[in-house]
């Protein structure tokens, strides 16, 4: 076995560290407490080639493996998790999915731009009675001549005040049941599609998220990704992408908190020595990054199997569901470690703790991925 | 239009050492990076380049395990590397080095139009490679420079000096050392990082290069420095605000 990096990619995690460092640390408390995309981030992120890693070089990406984008997602989330989300769902399901799923004119007009980092996608499938249970989505998309008409309301959706480009699931034949729904491309400025106000949320406040909402949406015919019927195959396949993705945010969250935690103890003297020297704070930092080392080799291994080009889809829910598990049991650990000033506003730990609450709900909760990982292991 | 060298060097990361429960310094897990100012002179050819055209190539001495700094010297933009590699030059001397860059200068890159390094590499800061290079190779030397420009043959520069800025051109070929001030560095982009590997690379080995001389100095031992600082209270009234005054007096500070 070699789990070594390679060259480019150490280079890589490298210039993304620094770029967080220079770009987004400095903006990551006050996006967080003004709830504010930083448009002007996206774009830096976007000359250098982060908004379409693994895409191929001929869509507009950089054509680099899909570990090497994962570690890149970790390493800005260790800056701000709002932002390494927001790069993760914008590549890792709107993009892998035309990628996977979408015909060459398609790839031209929307993976081309989105690769490029010209607007942000969106994955829009969660609607205000279908959380973990997709089924009991109501969205129809109805064929009128040329064109699908969409009627139904989404909820929940990342990107979605923000974004140009909307990957939307709907019914296209309820009666087939599961292979009754289709997916659609739908660009931003389409009649019929109207994206609410940003959600206020507790933790991952500048990633923008809002309701959609469709009314008699006209689109045409080909801009139905795949096949009619298709639409929950491919969901299942952008969660199983997007999934690795979270819980390398997740690792970038763990990397924060273990960062912030050893900077602390060593400094903050208590009972005349630092507390790090305590055998209660030294073992909860062990634990911290035994854990961390774990997840990283849980969600690693889940790309490099996506890379190699075999099946992943359980790995990629082990490595989530663990991951964000850890992410929230050691953020609360490191709020713990920094006491009283851990608890207050401008700490990044009180930060950490905040947006690692959702890694363990989103692209799946932890209760769904166990429905994933016990259904492949009860085989 | 110019060709131009620009000479790196890949120091160790000072972030990854650690001290030892001794004092000694731990080496055991430290990552490596091309040298700050380094990453100065290589933004500076790629300046020029994008004015003037030509060609930018990145020249280095190291070990066989640097070939990182080589994927990371091209991802910066150069067209081509030079690598003058062997397990023996790792830590080497200025002197050393600079013989070493003269040697691959003279067999493989003539004819040159202007050679860029950075003022001091970021471990030893002996700014002496440089100036010993344009010495080998008998070609002018520019210093401490925070603005460069190619003119009509020659390089004009401004240095800056203790009391002020002296602008001054050679005829090139010439060799400049430049201040951080000079530019800012990039962050290299996804795709150059991956496309580095794809640029040629020449490699010298220890036996297609002239003997380099032996070094001066041996290192006999590395141990961490210990400040001592003074500390010192003082209160918040007149007369104490008058002693903190005096204090900063006595040791010249004000």
């Amino acid at each position: 076995m070699d789990f070594k990096l390679t060259e480019e990619q150490e280079l890589i995690r490298k210039n993304m560290r620094e770029f967080a460092e220079k770009h987004v640390d400095p903006i990551a408390v006050e996006i967080d407490e003004e709830s504010r995309h930083p448009a002007e981030l996206f774009k830096k992120l976007a000359d250098n080639d982060w908004m379409g890693m693994p895409i191929p070089v001929e869509y507009g990406g950089a054509g680099s493996d899909y570990l090497t984008h994962i570690i890149a997602v970790e390493e800005l989330s260790r800056s701000c998790a709002s932002t390494g989300f927001t790069v993760s769902i914008h590549v890792g399901i709107a993009e892998m999915l035309i990628l996977l799923f979408g015909n060459e004119d398609q790839k031209k007009k929307y993976l081309t731009p989105l690769a490029k980092g010209q607007n942000l996608g969106a994955f829009v499938l969660t609607e205000p009675g279908a959380g973990t249970d997709i089924m009991a989505a109501t969205t129809t998309a109805v064929l009128d001549g040329n064109d699908y008409v969409v009627n139904g309301a989404k909820t929940f959706t990342s990107n979605g005040p923000t974004g140009g480009t909307y990957l939307v699931f709907a019914w296209t034949d309820k009666a087939a049941g599961r292979k009754g729904m289709s997916a659609f491309i739908i660009p931003r400025e389409t009649p019929g599609m109207k994206a609410g106000e940003h959600f206020k949320k507790m933790g991952l406040r500048s990633s923008q998220t809002s309701e959609i909402l469709f009314k008699d949406c006209r689109v045409p015919k080909e801009n139905l990704l795949g096949k009619p019927g298709d639409g929950m195959a491919m969901a299942m396949a952008g969660f199983d992408n997007g999934r690795i993705g979270i819980a390398a945010q997740s690792l970038g969250i763990l990397q924060a908190a273990l960062d912030e935690s050893i900077r602390y103890a060593k400094q903050r003297v208590q009972f005349g020595q630092p507390i790090a020297r305590q055998q209660a704070i030294s073992w909860m930092i062990a634990n911290m990054a035994t854990d961390l080392a774990a997840a990283r080799f849980l969600t690693y291994n889940a790309a490099w199997l996506k890379d190699q080009k075999q099946p992943f889809s359980k790995e990629a829910s082990m490595a989530k569901l663990f991951a964000s598990e850890k992410a929230m049991e050691h953020t609360i650990k490191a709020v713990q470690i920094q006491g009283g000033y851990g608890y207050c506003k401008g700490a990044k730990v009180e930060r950490l703790m905040r947006d690692a609450k959702i890694t363990e709900i989103y692209e799946g909760t932890s209760e769904a991925q166990r429905m994933v990982i016990s259904g492949n292991v009860l085989r | 239009m110019p060709t131009i060298i620009t000479c790196f060097k890949w120091v160790v990361d000072e972030s990854y050492i650690r001290q030892g429960t001794a004092g000694e310094l731990d080496f055991s897990v430290v990552d490596y990076r091309i040298s700050d100012y380094d990453r100065n002179a290589i933004e500076e050819a790629m300046r020029l380049k994008a004015i003037y055209g030509g060609e930018v190539l990145a020249l280095t001495a190291g070990v066989p395990e640097a070939t990182k700094s080589i994927k990371d010297a091209l991802s910066r933009g150069p067209d081509r590397a030079f690598f003058a590699v062997d397990p023996s030059f790792g830590g080497l001397e200025p002197a050393q080095t600079a013989a070493l860059l003269a040697a691959v200068v003279k067999a493989h890159i003539t004819p040159y139009d202007l050679i860029l390094c950075g003022e001091g590499s970021g471990d030893l800061y002996a700014q002496q490679v440089g100036p010993r290079l344009a010495e080998h190779l008998g070609i002018p030397s520019i210093s401490f420079v925070q603005k460069v420009d190619i003119q009509e043959g020659k390089v004009i520069a401004e240095r800056r000096v203790e009391e002020g800025i002296e602008v001054v051109a050679a005829t090139l070929p010439a060799l400049v050392t430049v201040l951080p001030d000079i530019n800012v560095p990039r962050i290299p982009g996804v795709k150059d990082t991956l496309m580095a590997s794809k640029k040629p690379v020449l490699s010298l080995k220890k036996e297609d290069l002239p003997p380099i001389p032996e070094p001066y100095l041996q290192t006999l031992e590395m141990k961490t420095a210990k400040l001592s600082r003074a500390c010192e209270k003082f209160g918040s009234d007149d007369a104490e605000i008058n002693r903190f005054l005096n204090a900063l007096r006595k040791k010249a500070a004000i």
